[in-house]
């Protein structure tokens, strides 16, 4: 071989191949940054069509009620049956009579139930309102609250510019959005219903799978001697870690509804079926940290006298929590953002009140995402990023508290 | 008398047993015994005697005494009036019984106004005699418990056995879940297959599932071939999601576990964790509203005139994208367990380090990088969210990417989501759908397991 170091074709082929690891090593930097570019449109995405949705354009609209033809009386407002006398009355019509008094008859449809809706919460608070004529701030009407948002038609943007010029809108942060509940004009809509929901729902597959998840795992990691039974189980928890989550929901349909006559699209049966889902989850989790927790500990207990049980349940167990509750709060926070199998036991219902039991018919967040991506209506697409943007700071909350719990109380042994 | 106060009832005996335990084992101790097991044993031994039996009879009971106040009602006067039809007279039933718990103001039916307050007699007759039992069981189990206290009395023992039939129980719950998925799909699958032949399922190429009310309906043939569903889910999960998630998580993994600086690492994994922590109903969302529009003007740019703005490559991109995280770990837990002498080796031979990655570490790591593909794979698959808002429902037999196919999962949700009875061929075509999806699930993931698990008996 005459080949040298310092030969040209020597050092021609060192050179391609440092130009290989060149390209192989930004290949790789271009794959991270490629994921990390996308995750970053779609965060951009959701923020800038999502944010405006907290935000709310509102008019000045002066009523005065004794000309409207509402026969309502100041008295009947100070009784306890309030409530129901301004439902009963056709407040959106004395607003859009109004509305087309003062802003002409094309503004006639300029407020939504949003309006109607905050003009009855300030009746109630002051009856007295009835008796003079007085300008009111209310929310405006979707169509005129996407066109002041830059994205609507030509008719409701004329009227906008026109408001504008007066001085007679303004923007206002809506907190209507947290605390209302589903609706079908997209101005009047909110969260509230579907979050409580989802809570609902939350607490009833935590209040299941947390237990029985921690007692298979201590049973299967501490207990079970190797045989066909717990082969079986192991297997199962297994495979349930990764079979669909819309099985679960044929499954839910199948049993908690057809069989066990269980309430339909109620937070008990979603959290059933999520708690089927979670738990495995939980279980594997609630392995691996009862299995980081060194022999020493258990061998020590044992030898100053304490029972098997008492070993587990008074040394191991407190050791392996930290680890326990931060795969529980992961599995927690997949169950948060699941839809399919919900969608599976008819909880997709319009559902316009926020639910007070766990048997009541209730919504949750990601199937009122779902629900609000399917509306035509324009006002919907800002409602729907809002909405997703709710759903992702819980996510990352939850992931963030995870997160510092392994970091603060993990110990390494 | 309500069950649920019943339960309250039962709930307060059992404390109450607790503490009387825990007094009587302490009285004994002062007194100079010397006890087997602790207080705390005797009172958790009286407390569970108290509420098993108790809460074991009422868990029975709940189901048993609905069906003996329907009948009740049934073979009351009002009840023997009512229409012999089922569906009608369960209907009627139902709004009684709304109306009997206070759920209703009116029936819709003049007849469940006439029925509820049997219903409310008969209810209140058996949730009394039900809660009464219970309470004759609690008091029972709480004379028996607590006349067991003694010094010499194995408490801790006896409660540890409680404990452990518990810690079974629980454990068992995974099991009796796979069953109740298996059997319900099977038997909601076999009802399907006695109105459907399941050779037309399997082999089929025809979907459409509209069973028209009439005959004489357009399209009332009502067709169940499964094939262009399971093409289009394994067009896009196991195909266009692949191609962008197999390279793009690879790398990443490659680039984080050799080449990134532990410190940038320590960020750039969280991040990229992220994606596969957010809503599936998101990324469906996302794809719905800003990719396919995308995906349908680049298709019409490049002259695809079909481009759909329900196209598969827009729901396989985003999903390949939500894959992308999984691949990158399971590759990473791989390669991490690549021997490190394998690679010194190879650097050691002047091998650069791109060249030991593609020539030592990847083969080495290969096993495992399958399974974690197989498995990603089969999450894709099972995937429903992205392609119900992303993809679309017309069953085609198309490798074109830009036109619009539907999936196994889509159809699921599309199947039962309508208004329709529950004994129709086209709700219970979704359960057989699910059957199929399941084991196809369950077959990946045993083969990725096992792929797994073989290959990491070779370095250790």
């Amino acid at each position: 071989m005459n080949s040298r170091w310092t030969d040209g074709s020597m050092q021609a082929r060192v050179r391609k191949r440092y130009a290989a690891e060149r390209r192989f090593r930004f290949a790789g930097l271009f794959a991270v940054g490629l994921s990390m570019l996308f995750l970053a449109i779609l965060l951009f995405t959701m923020a800038s069509r999502g944010l405006g949705g907290f935000t709310q354009f509102e008019a000045a609209l002066p009523i005065d009620f004794a000309k409207t033809d509402l026969f309502l009386d100041p008295a009947a407002l100070r009784g306890p049956d309030a409530d129901q006398t301004i439902a009963g009355t056709d407040l959106e019509g004395a607003i859009s009579k109004a509305a087309a008094e003062t802003f002409g008859p094309s503004a006639e449809q300029m407020f939504g139930a949003a309006a109607a809706r905050n003009l009855g919460r300030r009746l109630l608070k002051d009856p007295g309102l009835l008796e003079r004529r007085e300008t009111f701030w209310l929310p405006v009407g979707s169509a005129i609250d996407v066109a002041a948002k830059h994205d609507g038609d030509a008719a409701a943007e004329k009227l906008v510019a026109q408001l504008q010029s007066k001085d007679q809108l303004r923007r206002r942060f809506n907190l209507d959005f947290l605390t209302a509940s589903d609706a079908t004009d997209p101005s009047a809509v909110g969260v509230w219903g579907a979050l409580k929901g989802s809570f609902l729902t939350m607490l009833v597959t935590m209040v299941l799978a947390f237990p029985i998840g921690v007692l298979s795992a201590v049973y299967l990691e501490e207990f079970a001697s190797r045989n066909r039974w717990t082969d079986a189980i192991e297997v199962s928890i297994n495979n349930l870690a990764a079979v669909p989550s819309i099985i679960f929901g044929l499954l839910g349909l199948a049993v908690f509804l057809n069989v066990m006559h269980l309430p339909r699209s109620a937070p008990l049966v979603g959290g059933l079926t999520l708690a089927l889902m979670t738990m495995p989850v939980i279980v594997i989790a609630g392995r691996n940290a009862i299995k980081s927790v060194p022999p020493s500990i258990r061998d020590a207990a044992l030898g100053i006298g304490a029972s098997k049980m008492q070993v587990v349940f008074h040394h191991v167990l407190p050791l392996a929590l930290p680890g326990i509750l931060t795969g529980t709060i992961i599995g927690m926070a997949r169950a948060l953002g699941e839809t399919a199998p919900l969608l599976m036991i008819g909880m997709r219902a319009f559902i316009a009140s926020p639910p007070s039991g766990i048997s009541e018919p209730a919504s949750v967040l990601p199937v009122q995402i779902f629900l609000w991506s399917d509306e035509v209506s324009r006002g919907f697409v800002e409602k729907t990023s809002a909405a997703i943007i709710v759903l992702l700071l819980f996510m990352l909350t939850m992931n963030g508290l995870a997160i510092y719990l392994r970091n603060r109380f993990e110990r390494r042994w | 008398m309500s069950l649920g106060i019943g339960l309250a009832a039962v709930l307060l005996i059992a404390a109450v047993a607790a503490l009387f335990g825990f007094r009587r084992a302490r009285a004994l101790r002062t007194g100079g015994a010397r006890l087997h097991s602790l207080p705390i044993y005797h009172a958790s031994h009286a407390a569970l005697w108290v509420l098993l039996p108790a809460l074991l009879f009422l868990a029975v009971w709940t189901p048993v005494q609905n069906s003996l106040v329907d009948q009740a009602v049934l073979s009351s006067p009002e009840g023997k009036a009512l229409p012999s039809f089922d569906m009608q007279r369960e209907a009627i039933l139902d709004e009684a019984r709304e109306i009997a718990n206070g759920d209703r103001e009116a029936g819709f039916n003049p007849q469940s106004s006439a029925l509820a307050p049997r219903f409310r007699q008969a209810e209140s007759r058996y949730a009394t005699a039900g809660a009464a039992v219970a309470l004759l069981l609690a008091f029972g189990a709480a004379a028996f418990a607590l006349r067991r206290t003694a010094p010499q009395f194995r408490a801790r023992t006896s409660v540890e056995r409680w404990l452990m039939g518990l810690l079974v129980a629980a454990s068992l719950i995974a099991i009796l879940t796979t069953l109740g998925i298996l059997l319900s799909l099977l038997f909601e699958s076999i009802r399907f297959f006695k109105l459907v032949s399941p050779a037309e399922f399997i082999f089929g190429t025809q979907w459409s599932p509209q069973m028209a009310m009439r005959a004489d309906q357009a399209g009332s043939s009502g067709a169940f071939g499964s094939i262009p569903l399971f093409w289009g889910t394994a067009f896009i999960g196991a195909i266009i999601a692949m191609i962008v998630a197999i390279p793009l998580g690879l790398m990443s993994a490659i680039y984080l576990t050799q080449y990134a600086h532990p410190r940038v690492r320590s960020w750039m994994k969280p991040m990229l964790e992220i994606l596969a922590g957010i809503p599936t109903v998101v990324y469906g969302y996302f794809a719905a509203l800003t990719v396919a529009p995308a995906v349908r003007d680049l298709g019409l740019s490049l002259g695809v005139t079909s481009a759909s703005s329900e196209s598969a490559l827009a729901a396989g991109l985003v999903m390949g994208v939500m894959i992308i995280p999984f691949i990158s770990s399971m590759a990473d837990d791989s390669i991490a367990a690549v021997p490190q002498a394998m690679r010194d080796g190879s650097l050691a031979m002047g091998a650069t380090k791109s060249e030991t990655i593609r020539k030592v570490v990847l083969p080495a790591a290969l096993p495992g990088v399958v399974g974690g593909v197989l498995l990603a794979v089969s999450r894709a698959i099972g995937e429903t969210m992205i392609v119900v808002m992303a993809a679309g429902l017309a069953a085609n037999l198309t490798a074109n990417p830009f036109a619009s196919v539907t999936t196994v999962t889509t159809q699921i949700v599309q199947l039962l989501t309508g208004d329709q009875e529950f004994d129709s061929a086209k709700t219970l075509a979704a359960f057989a759908l699910g059957l199929v999806l399941f084991l196809i699930t369950l077959a990946l993931n045993l083969i990725a397991l096992t792929v797994v698990r073989k290959y990491r008996e070779a370095y250790e």
